[in-house]
């Protein structure tokens, strides 16, 4: 089983080094030649000003959180998937399946909440 | 590391690799959409489907830092000349400009005018001029190779023929 | 109504400020006196039968010989389709009058423009400067005594001269 592992090695050494050769041929063939003018911030032409960190929507942390949350979820179904035929040849087929529609339950439910709430519209309705 | 920029002997196989390489740069020079009158719609009616710049491998970038060609297309102004130089300033090394219709050669029509830039080449260098008001696609085509004829004589990795005082001089 | 019944009305009212008629033109004008412009244009504006509510434009010409700057207002009406002309004649060495961004919003840019190109200082403006021309230009560029400044920016205004490197 060793030797399996040995294998990823390889594979992880010919990915990093094929990246790395890449870019030291292109250090070695490109022209350096920095100035003060050529590493200013680009505005369209005009001189920049001000701070680049802006204020940005909360929505987007919002659809980011909802998509970890089921993406963990995902995760965490695909162990079962892989054992259920086991779980069913040995009797117990129903207790796992009524286990793991509980755990999906539990977060709809959150998914409900979030629906109601109106946290997955893109653009929130004004209450007039 | 210092880049291996024209520090190599002049071998039959340096020689070879910088036309390689000379002809990688000049079969993908991505320019930079400088249009700023008329001449624009000529040099994107360059870019369409009927004289296509992509078949050479020139797309359109809107950024100066992705690009080595800069096409000035059109009147360049007073007000204008300023950004211009700072966006010339911009684009990485090495970079080339087109002046594309008489505008931007040397004024053009508007040479009399108060607020006109007689020729962009007042404020950057230019490596190939295209006569015209405005000029014709065929004519910006012939433009783009003759900077591909530049590009593929230029050493790159050899050293080159003159010392860099002598070349300076010039 | 006709260019002459709007100068007529238009006389009834501002008797002395307004003179100079000329009907037989393709776009009748009249002239009206600098310091009376504002309550003119919104007599035009708001009386009845004239309803002037555009502003078609605001321009100037330089008299240098009679030593004066004219200011000319176009104005039209859509509710009874007609237009006149307005013409300001203002002292060329020192060029103000009163705006009439008041009256009409878009004279705002219009005489930003005027101010860019002849100089002209229209008072209570609220943010008279140049619009087209870099703030830092001299001059201004539409009087007949307009001279080009030598460099602008570092850049050579002064183009070759062709016609005797033709002839060489």
């Amino acid at each position: 089983m060793l030797f399996d592992f040995a294998n990823v090695l390889v594979f992880t050494a010919l990915g990093l080094g094929f990246v790395g050769v890449n870019l030291l041929i292109g250090k070695l063939l490109r022209p350096a030649n920095p100035q003060t003018r050529k590493l200013s911030t680009y505005e369209c032409g005009e001189p920049a000003m001000g701070s680049a960190w802006v204020n940005f929507n909360i929505r987007f942390y919002i659809v980011a959180l909802i998509f970890i949350i089921f993406e963990v979820e995902i995760a965490f179904i695909f162990p079962v998937a892989t054992v259920f035929r086991r779980w069913v040849e040995g009797g117990v087929g129903v207790y796992a399946l009524v286990e793991i529609l509980l755990f999906i339950g539990i977060l709809f439910l959150g998914l409900v909440y979030a629906w109601v709430k109106g946290d997955l519209e893109w653009v929130k309705k004004v209450k007039t | 590391m210092k880049p291996l920029i024209n520090s190599l002997p002049e071998t039959v196989f340096t020689t070879k690799v910088d036309e390689i390489l000379n002809w990688g740069r000049a079969s993908s020079q991505w320019y930079m959409l400088f249009g700023l009158a008329c001449c624009a719609i000529e040099l994107m009616q360059t870019g369409g489907p009927r004289a296509d710049l992509d078949r050479f491998g020139a797309v359109p970038r809107a950024t100066p830092r992705q690009s080595d060609l800069m096409i000035v297309a059109g009147t360049l102004t007073y007000k204008m000349a300023k950004r211009t130089k700072l966006l010339y300033d911009q684009m990485p090394d090495p970079k080339y400009v087109i002046s594309m219709g008489s505008c931007s050669n040397c004024g053009g029509l508007f040479q009399l005018a108060y607020s006109v830039c007689k020729g962009v080449d007042k404020i950057i260098p230019v490596d190939v001029y295209v006569p015209g008001c405005p000029p014709r696609p065929e004519a910006l085509t012939e433009g783009l190779l003759r900077i591909q004829d530049k590009m593929m004589s230029e050493r790159w990795l050899v050293k080159p023929s003159r010392p860099a005082e002598e070349r300076a001089e010039a | 109504m006709d260019a002459q019944e709007i100068f007529a009305t238009l006389e009834t009212q501002f008797a002395g400020k307004v003179g100079d008629f000329k009907g037989d033109v393709f776009e009748p004008y009249l002239s009206v006196d600098g310091a009376s412009i504002v309550e003119v244009c919104r007599f035009l504006r708001d009386g009845a039968g004239m309803n002037f509510a555009v502003l078609s434009d605001l321009t100037a010409l330089d008299w240098p010989k009679e030593e004066k700057i004219q200011v000319v207002y176009h104005l039209f009406s859509y509710a009874h389709n007609h237009q006149i002309v307005l013409k300001v004649d203002l002292p060329r060495d020192n060029p103000k009058i009163a705006t009439v961004e008041g009256v009409w919003k878009v004279a705002n840019w219009f005489e930003r423009e005027v101010y860019d190109l002849f100089g002209v200082i229209f008072e209570g403006h609220s943010d008279l400067r140049r619009i087209m021309l870099p703030e830092d230009w001299l001059g201004y560029p539409l009087r007949k005594d307009y001279v080009e400044q030598e460099e602008y920016d570092g850049i050579s205004t002064q183009r070759a001269p062709l016609v005797e490197k033709l002839l060489r």
